[in-house]
């Protein structure tokens, strides 16, 4: 039993919080957020050092009792699947800091607060091998979330709070009717890893899988259950974005993968059909919405629900490549789609309009912060040498080799990704410089390309060289797609 | 009755007495303090609560029947008895300086809150249906006159008026019942019914018996149809009153309900499904009515009927788990509330009411700490994770699937979705309006020393529920 390492990640951001409240000084508050979060990372760094890539056994797993009346454990360990996220969520976790470092200037010290108990929560899910303590965090995180949104959003944030907070809630709780199920099927008990090894009836696991099915559904977001995310995503502030399109969005993806594939693998064989059609109208659809949009927000809010698309797609393709190129893309998504709310939050402290037509010429005035622009769009939209390009090949290749159709929806979402990120660059980068002039926009600051910077390294490092990004995840979804196949194939 | 066995029923029900006793005391003792002496009321009714409560807590190792089987001391009482001991006690320290502010300064107030303590303790220990109805009555007269305890306020006189009419119809249901039980088996005792039943027990009388019992002790929890008095009651009593009665009172019906319930002459009839749609129509009503609410006081009413539809669900479920899940959820509810109520009646200062949603804007802002305490206590109101308010239901609804009912464990957490709606509203006003005015609670030790305990039970409860569910748990499988 060595140092407990899952905890300390989980908990570290949680006792900053506290510690946080302590303060007077906002910007002692800021600095402290910030070396919290740099800490908690380099404890997650040590994590990946630490890691086994041959096994896809639970490592640095933790058990302790916790309410062992009803068979509930405080347990953690991570595969490589949850190591990528976890991994990911504390990357995420500093630049949202970094971009609320001046766009948040009143409570400054209740935010920083509520963005680290959400870091500390969003750890919990990734690690957590207990279903009890993974639906506490799960469900914990919409306090932090809804006050996130709903205090220091926009003008709409309260509407766009409660939306978010009613789909969620109402999602996940028929995940706990679910999760009950489960424990009554699974002889009363809430281990995750226990529960995977269960032969349960075709009709539970398809009751089962609905149940699940919604919940994650929601959190995807799948169409028609997205409806909340535009208005989310336009009302958080910068940080609230990069953490809803760049983590909260996984983990209905998550949840695919850690509950409905493994534990009802009949099921997810059953209907996987279904999802696929479900993916490539996400795909499809959030493409035209994003094509239609004025708002820069709103464009990569729409975007984000087509790229998601593309996440289930590969999930559901239940093939290697698919697979793997699905989670990949999650790990892309969540840099790139964070990057681009990054910098649709940095332009909008500067000029305070999001609307795209306002914008033009952006080029000749801040000519870094475009180039920026240029390649997050470009990893946005999978051009070869991105990171993007990877997944999305990946996936393409496992979806066709799943379902001719959803491959080919697929495409024409690529297409239509093209177009509306290329539009969208064009309108606010080329031409004349109209809102430079109004505005004398100053170029990004040392500050903000310290946010910056990291994840244009991902996006290039994963794009040429995605070998050490697979290692991680490769034995783990090896191991996945062998239990969901074996047992699945019967149906 | 033989000496020895007086002598045991007197030490079985020995909490009982000094509650009664003290009681009486504070009475005479109470025309003697002279004015501004408030005080000495309320430490000397802790201190009345406290023997007592030692008093339980020595007879708890064992199962002590009284009074030829018409009273219990058990696990089961002893747990109730518990809640009715932090209810009251922490209503007592709500009330010193509210009973100051609203000029009901006096000491029948301690009194009478003493003697519907006894009556909720009788009502817990009741094992034979006489018994029960003296310890309802004892409980409800002091509760309807304490309803009226503003003089000069009309609201609370229409209030108290109320109860006392619909209160008695209930009652007269009740005994109906009760009389209709003894015409057919030839006893009250809970014991003695099931075995006294020589023929079906699905007999049409003793079915219309069991249903006049089963309507009057819903009345006493709020529960549809017999929902009506609550929400003006709620409001026009003081808020001490409402907070006392939405958390003690109610884990006394309930404690009665579980008994008769768990009786086999009831469980053998179908009256489960009969409670089933009264909890379903109880958290509906009480969660979509809450929704249009605009007076803090009358959204809490609501709300403590839909809790007590969900907590009527684990009634249903009626297993050990379901028995053991009520107790739970209660404890928990009389945390989280009273906290709530705690911070209502603060904010009732000099001209402020604090009875109106819309007065909390901008709540955080001024007080960050005390708005920070509302969120906790909303948020395990509306039952999300990690408050305490989310293992009950959690357990609830896992007594719930264990009895294979999982529809109506799907009908309890959408219904509990419509719910977090009102209760996020407020969180949304609180924390996402601007001021409009000065706040200036009245915060004495006594409130902070109320809303410290129930945040550490509504948070630690939460996050360490295996001590709060074994003793529920003892309570019911040892008992």
């Amino acid at each position: 039993m060595g140092l407990p390492l899952l905890s300390l990640i989980v908990f570290t951001p949680a006792a900053g919080a506290v510690v946080l409240l302590l303060f007077r000084s906002e910007d002692a508050v800021r600095w402290t957020a910030l070396a919290i979060t740099v800490l908690d990372l380099a404890l997650c760094i040590a994590m990946l050092a630490g890691f086994d890539q041959t096994t896809h056994q639970m490592q640095f797993t933790e058990i302790h009792a916790w309410v062992p009346t009803l068979g509930i454990t405080y347990a953690l360990g991570i595969d490589g699947i949850s190591a990528l996220f976890v991994f990911m969520t504390a990357l995420l976790g500093w630049i949202c800091v970094l971009a609320s470092w001046v766009a948040i200037n009143s409570k400054v010290k209740e935010f920083m607060v509520s963005l680290l108990v959400m870091q500390a929560l969003m750890l919990g899910v990734f690690c957590a091998l207990d279903l009890f303590l993974f639906y506490v965090c799960w469900e914990a995180m919409l306090i932090p979330m809804y006050l996130i949104i709903g205090v220091w959003g926009g003008d709409g944030r309260v509407y766009a709070a409660f939306k978010f907070f009613l789909y969620t809630l109402a999602g996940s709780l028929l995940f706990l009717i679910g999760v009950i199920v489960l424990y009554f099927h699974g002889g009363r008990t809430f281990d995750i890893l226990a529960l995977t090894g269960q032969d349960l009836p075709f009709w539970v696991q398809s009751w089962l899988f609905f149940a699940f099915l919604i919940a994650f559904a929601v959190k995807v977001p799948m169409v028609p259950v997205h409806t909340w995310l535009p208005d989310a995503h336009v009302q958080a502030p910068t940080a609230g974005s990069i953490i809803l399109a760049g983590v909260l969005l996984k983990m209905g993806a998550y949840g695919f993968l850690r509950f409905s594939l493994p534990m009802l693998p009949e099921a997810s064989v059953y209907y996987s059909t279904l999802m696929l059609a479900l993916s490539a109208l996400a795909i499809v659809y959030g493409g035209l919405l994003a094509l239609a949009q004025d708002d820069l927000k709103k464009l990569v809010a729409y975007s984000s629900i087509s790229h998601m698309g593309f996440v289930t797609l590969g999930v559901f393709a239940l093939n290697l490549r698919g697979l793997e190129g699905g989670i990949l893309q999650m790990f892309n998504h969540g840099i790139t789609t964070g990057a681009l709310f990054l910098l649709v939050g940095l332009i909008y402290e500067r000029t305070h309009t999001r609307n795209i037509p306002d914008y033009g010429g952006l080029m000749k005035v801040a000519p870094v912060y475009t180039a920026f622009l240029a390649l997050f769009t470009l990893s946005s939209m999978a051009l070869p040498g991105t990171n993007s390009f990877v997944g999305e090949l990946l996936v393409l290749s496992g979806g066709f080799a799943a379902n001719l159709a959803a491959g080919a929806a697929a495409v024409v979402g690529a297409l239509l990704s093209a177009a509306y990120l290329l539009g969208m660059f064009r309108r606010v980068a080329l031409g004349p410089a109209s809102i430079g002039a109004r505005f004398k926009i100053r170029d990004v600051n040392a500050r903000e390309m310290a946010a910056i910077l990291p994840l244009a390294v991902f996006v290039l490092w994963v794009g040429l060289y995605p070998k050490p990004f697979l290692n991680i995840i490769d034995v783990s979804v090896k191991h996945l797609l062998a239990q969901v196949l074996t047992k699945g194939s019967g149906q | 009755m033989t000496a020895t066995a007086l002598f045991q029923s007197a030490l079985a029900s020995l909490p009982e007495i000094v509650v009664i006793t003290g009681a009486c005391i504070l009475l005479i003792l109470g025309q003697l303090v002279g004015k501004g002496q408030g005080h000495v009321f309320v430490w000397a009714s802790v201190a009345v609560v406290l023997m007592a409560a030692l008093g339980t807590l020595m007879l708890a190792s064992e199962v002590r029947p009284a009074y030829t089987g018409m009273f219990v001391a058990d696990g089961f009482s002893v747990f109730f008895k518990f809640v009715f001991y932090i209810a009251t006690v922490l209503t007592f320290f709500l009330s010193r300086k509210y009973a100051d502010i609203e000029g009901i300064e006096s000491s029948e107030y301690y009194v009478l809150l003493l003697f519907a303590l006894s009556g909720m303790m009788i009502m817990a220990s009741a094992t034979d249906l006489l018994s029960l109805y003296v310890g309802l009555e004892l409980m409800v007269l002091c509760t309807y006159v304490l309803t009226g305890f503003l003089r000069r306020e009309p609201r609370s006189n229409e209030a108290a008026l109320k109860y006392v009419i619909l209160g008695a119809v209930s009652t007269a249901i009740f005994l109906y019942g009760v009389s209709l039980i003894y015409g057919l088996t030839g006893t009250t005792q809970l014991d003695g019914m099931a075995a006294a039943v020589t023929g079906d027990p699905l007999d049409p009388g003793l079915l219309l018996a069991v249903v006049f019992i089963v309507a009057g002790l819903v009345f006493k929890v709020g529960a549809v149809p017999f929902h009506m008095w609550v929400p003006d009651v709620y409001e026009g009593a003081p808020t001490t009153i409402t907070a006392f009665m939405s958390v003690g009172p109610k884990a006394a019906g309930f404690a009665v309900i579980l008994r008769v319930f768990l009786n086999p002459l009831v469980a053998a009839s179908d009256a489960w499904l009969v409670v089933a749609v009264i909890a379903v129509v109880t958290m509906a009503l009480g969660s979509f009515v809450a929704l249009v609410q605009d007076n803090f006081k009358r959204l809490l009413a609501y709300s403590s009927i839909a809790h007590a539809g969900f907590a009527i669900f684990g009634v249903v479920a009626g297993s050990a788990d379901g028995t053991a899940s009520v107790m739970l959820y209660l404890l928990i509810y009389s945390m989280m509330n009273l906290g709530i109520f705690g911070i209502v009646i603060m904010m009732r200062n000099g001209d402020f009411s604090g009875e109106i949603i819309e007065d909390y804007a901008g709540f955080a802002r001024s007080h960050p700490g005390l708005a920070l305490l509302m969120l906790l206590y909303l948020f395990s109101l509306a039952g999300i994770p990690p408050t305490a308010g989310f293992f009950a239901k959690f357990y609830v609804l896992v007594a719930l699937i264990e009895r294979g009912f999982v529809m109506l464990a799907v009908i309890a957490v959408l219904l509990s979705a419509v719910a977090a709606y009102f209760y996020i509203r407020i969180v949304m006003v609180i924390y996402m309006r601007e001021p409009q005015r000065a706040f200036d609670p009245a915060l004495t030790p006594l409130v902070r020393a109320t809303l410290a305990f129930t945040a550490l039970g509504t948070l630690g409860i939460g996050l360490f529920p295996e001590r709060f569910l074994r003793l529920a748990q003892g309570a019911v499988f040892g008992g």
